[in-house]
């Protein structure tokens, strides 16, 4: 497996994950959708990144790739890897085999260069059994949903929830709360572990009645709900009590989303998908959220993959940006450089759209056209029908992501033109 | 409004209910005719007929009918059955428990297979799997009952002699006491192997025929709920916690999923009772839907009112019940509002 090395956009911060030639393509009457159609891109450790582009262009898809939530069929994930470096942790009772230690320094040297001190080779979020994926999921990886309302499972209260991602993650943290089983009977040890896991065996439900299993089983639940309550509390829920006995329907929009943010940090991840936490939300509490997550994402240090199709929240939040269009990625840079110095005609488009406060009356600006269809998209760029710089090239050679600056790279021929027989090349049947 | 409350609420609202089912069934049966009918042989005089009137007060007017009717009943008496040439109040415990044994019996057995049916096809969407219990559901929902049972009858019965009609074999029926009147109740109660294997014997094909279309019912029903919920965000979220495909499925699933279905179960159920008639005359069982079908063909009116007023009564609370779980099951359901 190929490690991730030190990103070109980026020199100073080493990557948590990387994107390569991301594809993924979802079957169709028409034939196969192209939603995602080679993506690149680097998540550095630490940073918030914004993931911004129009509905359809494949950036949920993409963040949803990260945790093996497309849906085979109809989709299929036609080529690409999604390199992923683990974080160093003190309990590593989850990992699986798959988890390997860094290649150069064998997971010892806390400032090895290879793997930042993480000890972990990569992992390809792609190609990873089942069991593996459980593992990152929720302890590795965490995913903040769009409408809280609905992902929230509406007949289970919001601590029985919560509860889910401790028991599966953080079952021997749980023991240990309550002093570990050892001087528990076999019989007792087994009953109140299967319940620490989220399991349950035979006789289980008999075992509960009998009085010092009971206890335990009492005392672990006491534990459970400690690290809830404190869980809800790092996400400024008044009153975490209250809300854990709540049904979602019994809680507001804000509060729902600060109930899934408080469980997607719960088992402290390394990197958190948020799929556009804000949309379902009032404008006045979206604000209080973003502010929420960045202020939670800087006390921790954990990596943000934020899905937005709100330039301005991006712009205020994150610490770069890869812009998408029609399934691939138009620019990538620093917030400020793409913001002050847009490169992709499509970024150009898409900041001239957004209505300043300056300036008062006249017309919306937006880009002429439509979204190209993506189910046999044509050779070239997949902006040229939009653009109004479109060259000849444009229409037959597809230009591939080039950087610019160490901070911003771009994928337009005006940036950097296309090499002399690059007509020839077709980059489209690279991979297939 | 309290769960507690509520039920108490609807257990007050019962008896009116069931006063007003029973003066519109009471005035239905006696536009049929006078119920002398079955009580007359061809023997009797009109002197005779007149004193039979003048005792079931057939010459009062309808509602004071009605009154002596109501009165009857609070006195446990419902009446003489013509068909069964004895007392309903007599015969109707046994050919009751009979019908219960059978409905049961069935409907324990269809709603387990069919939520059984319905998570094992909605989680394998679109699969073989999925298809095969397609085709079963489907012909289960469509045979008709009266159909599916004469051909199980034709198939088992009378040709490869498999399984034997009615509800026992006499002298091991006679072997054993019946303090129920479930007859496998009884047979364990005796703890006689013998009995049990007979009765349990006897119970197959009635209960098969009975019980397919309302397992077909309720494995359509389980599907399709469970396929729409598997769509929801949450079940994703529930993944994006790490947890394992069973779980998904169980606890989050599955459990919503139940909401819808508990409602058609509950409509299932009721249409068993009615099921049962067509089953028991097909297989000779004697319960209160081969009495019954007797009683309306002969007007034997005391036996009809006496399975009206139950069967509202039971249907009655089987809704009860079924509020009662989905309740339970969705914490967003306002009873009472």
């Amino acid at each position: 497996m190929t490690s991730i090395e030190t990103p070109t956009e980026n020199p100073t911060r080493p990557a948590i994950a990387r994107v390569q030639g991301l594809k993924v393509h979802f079957a169709s009457k028409k034939g196969p959708v192209h939603a995602v159609d080679g993506v690149d891109f680097d998540i550095a450790d630490g940073e918030m990144l914004g993931l911004v582009g129009e509905t359809g262009c494949g950036k949920s898809v993409t963040g949803r790739a990260f945790l093996g939530l497309i849906p085979q069929p109809p989709a299929r994930i036609a080529g690409g890897r999604i390199l992923f470096r683990p974080r160093r942790r003190e309990d590593t009772s989850e990992d699986t085999p798959e988890f390997r230690p860094c290649p150069t320094c064998k997971g010892a040297d806390i400032v090895c260069a290879t793997c930042n001190g993480s000890g972990y080779d990569t992992l390809d979020l792609l190609a990873v059994k089942p069991r593996t994926m459980r593992a990152i999921r929720g302890r590795r990886i965490a995913m903040i949903f769009q409408d809280p309302g609905k992902a929230l499972n509406p007949i289970l209260t919001i601590g029985d929830q919560l509860a889910e991602v401790f028991l599966q993650h953080a079952s021997a943290d749980l023991l240990a709360d309550i002093g570990g089983t050892g001087d528990m009977g076999g019989l007792a040890a087994g009953a109140v572990g299967r319940a620490a896991r989220q399991e349950s065996g035979r006789l289980d439900g008999i075992l509960s009645r009998v009085p010092p299993v009971r206890g335990h089983l009492r005392r672990l639940r006491a534990a459970l709900e400690d690290r809830i309550a404190a869980a809800l509390a790092e996400t400024q829920i008044s009153n975490p009590r209250r809300v854990i006995r709540s049904y979602p329907h019994e809680l507001s929009g804000g509060m729902r989303q600060r109930v899934m943010i408080a469980q997607a940090l719960a088992c402290d991840p390394d990197l958190i998908i948020a799929d556009e936490p804000t949309t379902a939300l009032d404008v006045t509490i979206q604000a209080k959220i973003m502010e929420l997550i960045k202020m939670l994402q800087e006390k921790r240090k954990t990596s943000v993959l934020y899905i937005s199709h709100d330039l301005s929240l991006v712009r205020r939040t994150c610490d770069r940006v890869v812009v998408m269009y029609a399934g691939r990625v138009a620019e990538v840079g620093g917030v400020r450089e793409v913001f002050a110095a847009p490169r992709h005609p499509y970024t150009r488009g898409l900041l001239d759209a957004i209505p300043r406060s300056g300036e008062t009356r006249g017309v919306l600006a937006s880009i002429p056209g439509t979204v190209p269809e993506l189910v046999s998209p044509p050779p070239g760029c997949r902006f040229a029908d939009r653009c109004v710089h479109v060259m000849p090239e444009c229409t037959r050679v597809n230009p591939t992501l080039q950087p610019l600056t160490p901070d911003q790279s771009v994928s337009c021929f005006l940036a950097h033109p296309p090499a002399p027989g690059a007509a020839h090349k077709e980059p489209e049947l690279q991979e297939t | 409004m309290q769960l507690r409350d509520y039920v108490i609420r609807r257990l007050i609202l019962l008896p009116f209910l069931i006063i007003g089912v029973s003066i519109i069934v009471f005035s239905l049966t006696r536009i049929a005719g006078s119920p002398i009918g079955v009580y007359l042989s061809h023997e009797m005089s009109a002197a005779e007929v007149a004193q039979l009137e003048e005792r079931f007060h057939l010459n009062d007017p309808l509602w004071t009918q009605y009154f002596y009717w109501v009165k009857g009943v609070f006195q446990g008496d419902f009446g003489w059955s013509g068909v069964a040439s004895a007392a309903v109040a007599d015969v109707f415990p046994a050919k009751l428990a009979a019908t219960m044994e059978l409905s049961l019996f069935s409907a324990f057995v269809a709603v387990v297979l069919g939520l059984w049916l319905g998570t094992f096809a909605g989680s394998r969407r679109n699969q073989w799997q999925d298809h095969v219990t397609r085709v079963v559901a489907v012909s289960g929902a469509s045979l008709p009952l009266f159909w599916f049972g004469i051909l199980l009858l034709i198939v088992f019965w009378a040709n490869l002699g498999w399984f034997p009609v009615g509800r026992s074999d006499a002298d091991i029926w006679a072997s054993i006491n019946h303090p129920t009147g479930f007859y496998i109740i009884d047979a364990i109660l005796a703890g006689s192997l013998t009995a049990l294997w007979d009765a349990i014997w006897h119970l197959i094909l009635p209960a098969l025929t009975l019980g397919f279309g309302a397992v077909a019912i309720i494995t359509r029903m389980m599907r399709s709920a469970l396929v729409e919920e598997l769509q929801q965000d949450y079940v994703d979220a529930a993944r994006a916690k790490g947890l394992p495909e069973r779980l998904v499925l169980r606890r989050h699933a599955r459990r919503n999923a139940l909401v819808p279905t508990v409602t058609v179960i509950g409509l299932t159920l009721a249409f068993l009772m009615q099921g049962a008639i067509a089953a028991e005359i097909i297989f000779r069982w004697p319960g209160l839907g081969r009495w019954m079908a007797s009683a309306v063909v002969r007007g034997d009116q005391a036996t009809i009112m006496t399975y009206v007023l139950f069967t509202s009564v039971l249907f009655l609370l089987t809704n009860l019940i079924v509020d009662i779980i989905y309740a339970k099951l969705d914490p967003r359901v306002r009873l009472g509002d």
